[in-house]
């Protein structure tokens, strides 16, 4: 009997202890598994912005606060603090390409929203054929920016572009598009509002489309204009859609450079560099990495700084209405 | 729970093909068997031509092995960047082509392979012209080798001049030269033909460099005194002989003649958009290779640029030479197979039949002049005053600094393009340069 009770004590006692190992693991699988479920499918994303955003910043701060140019990269990297930034801002070119950015943003988002509203309002009307226009109008967008980029230099070539070719056969002295300082900045706005107005007319036709066609016809009932039809109800239902736009189309024309590089490289004069342009430069044409890197900083909080403004802009006007 | 279950096992799936991923199972495969790597600017056909002869001939030697030469031909503007980036990023290359200007960056930088011993043992450098040999060293080592080079001339289509009743010889001195422009600006006005061509783009200082030498100026010159280095270069272009030089751009855009943002490299001559264009010898290849026999009753090359002074023989002319260094990076894991490759590339054999085709000038002797020359005199027209042309032609300073001064005095061009004063704008680049050189 001892015996038997010797022999029986291990397995009684390990299954107790298995039971209860069984059990506790359970809840801790799930106590574990049920608090972490949501991030654990989070986690994708969130690696995905860690690897491809976060850490290229990072880095990017780093380099910023290190001494690296072609000559040193695989040197030590000797910390020089704040002197890139300090180099960048005692350079009068850095200062020519913010006024550059400020011109070519401008006239880029004012003109792709301007042309992209009133496409996309056109559009939106009951008129025959308007799915065959808005798959017309979305083309450029889907065209790479190196083709609309070679495409416009060649349109508007100083001396064998399409452009003077008409004008000269009008009789008119040809224009020197590419080579006038004043001139060449514009005609990159162009072709950059060629390019980026199909996202706009797209973006504001599905804001269109989200409009309940009854509150318009209530409004004709009532007996509002066209005019008061548009700032009273079209507006106002789209003011979403228009400030995500905005901010969209803003910071990605802050850091557009592809247009500037393959059209002007960024001449006559400076007049086409861009603050991108100028980053771009620096780092890989001229070999200042950090100086480059210093260069992005600033236009990661220039972005930043453009949604905020936009936000509170928006904001302010919610409360107002 | 299930969901998770999958999520979980498509973790590790995905984690599984990342690592299987970075397993290196090609030596396993093939031990025998290695590819040499290497980047090269376009045109691609020169390096294909190239390298299929060289595959062949490098094979045929190590018969023991399979060699294979993968290569990447990217478009001029991306292969300073790409190679810049390969190299800081350790990736091994094995073989890189180099325009004559980029050296002194990447040399300066460690990129690239010191090949002084094996030059030695090669025992092939007397047969380079000085200039072209020397362009491949810095800090007296050599770091790589001038495959090939170009020069710049002056080139007309003799029909144009001949209507417009001007003697070629007059383009050969700058007011001769500013005159003609105004007879063509007026003869060709309605044929959508313009006169003389003018640089506006990037490369516009290697236009105006060769006014700066043949008056007697340098880009810059070595000095004493800098804070760091003792002894650095320091720039010298802003000198009167820089501003004389660059006054006779002026003059140029003030006698009408446009400088043209857009460069195509030769095509719009031999399209006949312009009646006089000072171009590189590659301008040939823009012309069918079936044309090239009648080419010279066409048009006509003066082997200079201008002359200041009213005749030629007081002023020596010159010009610019560019052209391709072949270099062996410090991070190719094949250093020894990489230079027999390249020699072979050198190889008059090899050599000879891309050049032939592509229209560049040698930098060997003994095929520029010497006993392989036969062929390529009686096929790439004006070879021989092509030729000559290398005895005055000079190299841009292959200094690690260089792409910057180089931006300078484009934007000093640049200016004098909008009518700022030559000498103005010259000093402010100056400064700029000097600083960029640390002074």
């Amino acid at each position: 009997m001892r015996l038997q009770n010797n022999r029986q004590k291990p397995w009684v006692g390990s299954s107790i202890v298995f039971i209860f190992l069984k059990f506790a693991y359970n809840r801790i699988e799930l106590l574990i598994l049920k608090r972490f479920e949501p991030y654990l499918f989070l986690l994708p994303s969130i690696i995905i912005l860690f690897v491809f955003l976060f850490i290229p910043l990072i880095w990017n701060i780093y380099i910023s606060l290190h001494d690296v140019s072609i000559l040193t990269i695989i040197k030590e990297w000797n910390f020089v603090g704040l002197k890139n930034f300090y180099n960048i801002f005692s350079d009068s070119n850095f200062y020519n390409s913010v006024k550059v950015t400020l011109v070519f943003v401008c006239g880029s988002v004012l003109l792709q929203f301007g042309i992209g509203l009133v496409i996309s309002l056109l559009l939106n009307q009951q008129v025959r054929a308007s799915g065959l226009f808005r798959t017309l109008f979305i083309i450029p967008w889907t065209v790479s920016t190196v083709i609309t980029g070679f495409s416009f230099k060649f349109l508007f070539d100083d001396s064998f572009g399409i452009i003077n070719y008409g004008i000269e056969k009008l009789g008119l002295e040809s224009i020197g598009w590419f080579s006038d300082p004043n001139l060449a900045i514009w005609i990159v706005i162009v072709a950059n509002t060629w390019y980026g107005a199909p996202f706009t007319i797209l973006f504001l036709t599905a804001g269109l489309l989200s409009i309940n066609p009854t509150i318009y016809e209530a409004a004709i009932i009532d007996g509002a204009t066209k005019f008061r039809r548009f700032f009273y109800i079209t507006l106002p239902l789209l003011k979403s859609f228009i400030l995500t736009n905005l901010i969209l189309v803003t910071v990605w024309t802050i850091n557009f450079f592809d247009l500037q590089l393959i059209m002007t490289n960024g001449g006559p004069l400076s007049s086409t560099t861009t603050m991108s342009l100028y980053m771009y430069k620096q780092a890989f044409e001229f070999g200042y990495f950090s100086e480059g890197a210093a260069v992005g900083i600033l236009l990661i909080i220039m972005n930043i700084a453009v949604a905020f403004v936009y936000l509170k802009l928006f904001d302010v006007r919610n409360k107002n209405t | 729970m299930a969901k998770l279950k999958i999520l979980i096992t498509v973790y590790f799936a995905i984690l599984s093909l990342f690592f299987i991923s970075q397993m290196n199972l090609i030596p396993i495969i093939a031990q025998e068997e290695i590819t040499l790597t290497a980047i090269f600017a376009e045109p691609k056909e020169r390096w294909d031509m190239l390298l299929e002869n060289a595959t062949k001939i490098l094979n045929d030697r190590h018969p023991d092995k399979t060699i294979k030469i993968d290569y990447r031909v990217l478009p001029y503007s991306d292969t300073r960047t790409q190679i810049l980036t390969a190299m800081a990023g350790k990736t091994p290359i094995d073989l890189v082509s180099l325009d004559q200007i980029w050296l002194g960056e990447f040399a300066e930088a460690g990129f690239l392979s010191d090949l002084t011993a094996n030059t030695q043992k090669w025992n092939k450098s007397s047969d380079w012209y000085v200039q072209n040999w020397e362009g491949g060293l810095y800090n007296n080592q050599v770091k790589g080798i001038w495959a090939w080079t170009d020069v710049r001339a002056l080139w007309y289509w003799k029909d144009l001049l001949n209507q417009a009743d001007i003697n070629p010889n007059e383009l050969e001195n700058w007011s001769g030269y500013i005159s003609a422009s105004k007879k063509l600006k007026q003869f060709l006005q309605n044929d959508g033909i313009q006169g003389m061509h003018l640089v506006g783009a990037a490369h516009s200082p290697d236009m105006w460099y060769p006014y700066l030498w043949m008056l007697g100026g340098e880009i810059l010159e070595q000095r004493d005194g800098h804070p760091t280095k003792q002894n650095y270069w320091y720039p010298t272009y802003n000198s009167d002989l820089g501003v004389k030089a660059l006054q006779f751009l002026k003059d140029q855009v003030d006698a009408g003649i446009k400088p043209q943002i857009n460069h195509y490299w030769g095509q719009e001559f031999a399209d006949k958009k312009f009646a006089v264009m000072l171009e590189g010898s590659w301008l040939l290849g823009q012309f069918d290779k079936n044309e090239w026999n009648t080419l010279e009753e066409k048009i006509g090359m003066i082997p200079m640029f201008p002359v200041p002074t009213t005749t030629s023989s007081n002023t020596t002319t010159s010009t610019l030479m560019g052209g391709w260094i072949l270099s062996i990076p410090e991070t190719s894991h094949n250093k020894e197979l990489s230079w027999e490759l390249l020699t072979i590339i050198l190889e008059p054999n090899v050599l000879i039949p891309m050049l032939l085709q592509q229209g560049y000038l040698p930098t060997q002797k003994s095929i520029g002049e010497g006993q392989y020359s036969a062929k390529l005199k009686s096929t790439i027209p004006y070879y021989e005053e092509l030729v000559s042309l290398i005895s005055l032609g000079k190299g841009r300073p292959n200094i690690p600094e260089y792409p910057i001064v180089a931006e300078h005095i484009r934007n000093a061009i640049e200016q004098v393009y909008n009518g700022v004063d030559p000498k103005q704008a010259l000093d402010e680049a100056s400064k700029q340069s000097s600083k960029a050189l640390g002074w």
